[in-house]
């Protein structure tokens, strides 16, 4: 049931408590400046901070450890593969044929690396301490049209649900013989005609079922709703959404600006 | 089945000490054991989340014991594929809508027997023979998909049948069926013990179970309760209530009529209760 877990860990940490706005704009402001950054020294300074911050969200140790599986194998990818593909630079270290590997490549690779860890943590962060209910709200509250809010909250709610219906898909096949680890990648492909089907009508039957139950508790009958919490912005926000803006505006003006090398 | 021949071959079903805990922790199972022979007819009941379907998931390999041990025709389950168990062990999933993805019955049908390598022929006349036992030969050609909820569960039912299991699994195969409906797959489960199925049924209906069944299996928490034939297991209210179960009414009928001292002995069928009655009247005049 792993694979399609909502990642959310309920808890009472500053992160939990923080509006959902200000979070989503922290983790934007964050992932600008791992974008703008590229020398590999605050790339690693800003990637320390986010795996603090990752600590202090206190998230379950299982899905953390399963989110950062993720995470650190594709960082350790990027950094293997990008020397080998920007060989700009001296001095060489390797020269193998067609294959030419430089020492500032390896230093790029390496912020590059960097550079996806602190995006893709960041954005687990918010995912982390953020109930799927929240980030609704908050992206309602920015903006977003109700229904289509609830249209994503829906999805969201369903997404577990609906792996529950694949595993027992798998299993009902399994039970009729068939076997999904054999056979080669094509031929494993096609067997998966045999779970989506069922899926694709089980997920049809569902979303019409849940359409009429909306309905029928009167969704649709006024353009506006209301809500029985309010999202409210306390002083801890404000501090935070400063916070979040200067980390990203003082260096993108110091590089921008006055040139500095970060 | 001669009893005696069923009593004497090894159990084709036979659970040692098998405990099995779900990944969040729940310890679905814990400590079952039981023995069912070739030909038996047995019922597992009990209240919801005592373990029925996690017990009957090991049946044939879905889900493999954490502890004890799970022996299927004298297999261990735990070192044998669910591709090879299958072949022993038919599973019919409580929601027909898991299993249907062919565009047509027939080809529905025939999915198990290809699964498991019989010829071109023998897959034809195993489809042929479970459509026909089914009773839905006429439906062949139509879309699984599109057909009403008692069609859908006899095309699951067989295209389960098809693949030619000595032991059939049935979770839960009657509910939302009419009871003409359920009668109809009562009396093919029945047609197919007579040739000699091991039956295995969960089901929340108890009065299916005294009408139909031999054995009854208690879950209650993990474990099981009690395991008694039909009579003796709805024999006493207490327990039964214990286990969050009710007897049939004509068995609560029976018991209220003995406390009136106008029945002897207990009954679990109307056709029982009935000649209870004309006996007891016989002995009177
Ligand atoms: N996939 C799963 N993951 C975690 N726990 C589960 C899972 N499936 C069942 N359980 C838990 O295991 C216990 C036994 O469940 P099981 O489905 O075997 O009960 P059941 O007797 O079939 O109930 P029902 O009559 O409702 O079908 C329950 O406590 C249930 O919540
Ligand atoms: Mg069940």
């Amino acid at each position: 049931m792993t694979r399609f877990e909502d990642l959310y860990t309920e808890a009472d940490t500053f992160l939990h408590r923080l509006d959902p706005r200000v979070k989503m704009a922290s983790v934007l402001m964050l992932s600008l400046l791992a974008i703008i950054m590229s020398a590999l020294t605050y790339l690693l300074v800003l990637l320390t901070f986010i795996f603090v911050l990752l600590l202090l969200a206190r998230s379950s140790y299982r899905k953390t450890t399963f989110a950062m599986k993720f995470v650190l194998r594709f960082m350790a990818l990027i950094a293997i593969l990008w020397p080998l593909f920007d060989p700009s630079g001296t001095p060489v270290l390797i020269r193998l044929g067609p294959v030419v590997i430089t020492e500032p490549g390896i230093w790029r690779g390496l912020a590059s690396a960097a550079r996806v860890g602190c995006l893709a943590t960041v954005w687990y962060i918010l995912i982390f301490t953020t109930s799927q209910r929240d980030l609704v709200r908050g992206l309602v509250k920015l903006g977003l049209r109700f229904d289509f809010g609830l249209a994503l909250a829906i999805a969201l709610r369903y997404f577990p649900t609906f792996g529950t219906v694949m595993d027992s898909i798998i299993d009902a096949q399994r039970s009729r013989g068939m076997e999904f680890e054999k056979g080669n990648i094509f031929v494993r492909a096609r067997k998966y005609v045999a779970v989506l089907g069922p899926a694709i009508v089980s997920a049809l039957k569902t979303a019409d079922m849940l359409a009429l139950a909306l309905q029928s508790r009167a969704y649709g009958a006024r353009r506006n709703r209301t809500y029985l919490r309010e999202l409210n912005m306390r002083p801890s926000d404000y501090v935070a959404l400063v916070a979040a803006l200067a980390m990203f505006i003082v260096p993108a003006i110091a590089k921008y600006a006055f040139s500095i090398p970060i | 089945m001669n009893v005696s021949i069923a009593a004497q071959s090894p159990p084709i079903i036979s659970l040692q000490n098998a405990r099995f805990s779900y990944e969040g922790g729940v310890e679905a199972l814990r400590g079952v054991s039981l023995n069912v022979a070739r030909g038996e007819n047995v019922a597992i009941v009990g209240g919801n989340g005592s373990g029925k379907t996690t017990l009957a998931k090991h049946l044939n390999g879905l889900l493999k014991p954490s502890s004890g041990k799970v022996l299927i025709g004298g297999e261990e389950t735990s070192t044998t594929s669910v591709a090879t168990l299958a072949r022993t062990v038919g599973y019919v999933f409580q929601n027909p809508d898991y299993q249907l993805f062919c565009t047509s019955v027939s080809e529905e049908v025939r999915f198990g027997p290809k699964n498991m390598g019989f010829g071109h022929d023998d897959e034809s006349a195993l489809a042929e023979r479970a459509l026909k036992l089914m009773g839905i030969s006429h439906l062949r050609e139509q879309s699984p998909v599109s057909l009403s909820l008692g069609d859908r569960r006899k095309v699951a039912i067989a295209s389960v049948l098809a693949t030619s299991p000595r032991v059939l699994v049935l979770d839960e195969p009657t509910t939302g069926l009419d009871s003409v409906e359920s009668a109809q797959l009562m009396a093919t489960l029945g047609v197919l013990r007579s040739e000699g199925m091991t039956i295995v049924l969960i089901t929340h209906d108890m009065r299916l179970v005294a009408q139909h069944m031999d054995r009854v299996i208690v879950m209650s928490e993990g474990r099981i309760a009690f395991d008694a034939g039909v009579e003796e297991a709805f024999s006493d209210p207490d327990r039964l209530k214990r286990c969050k179960l009710l007897a049939p009414p004509i068995t609560v009928l029976a018991q209220r009529l003995q406390a009136q001292g106008l029945l002897t002995e207990g009954a679990t069928t109307p056709l029982q209760l009935v000649e209870q009655l004309v006996r007891v009247r016989g002995e009177q005049q």
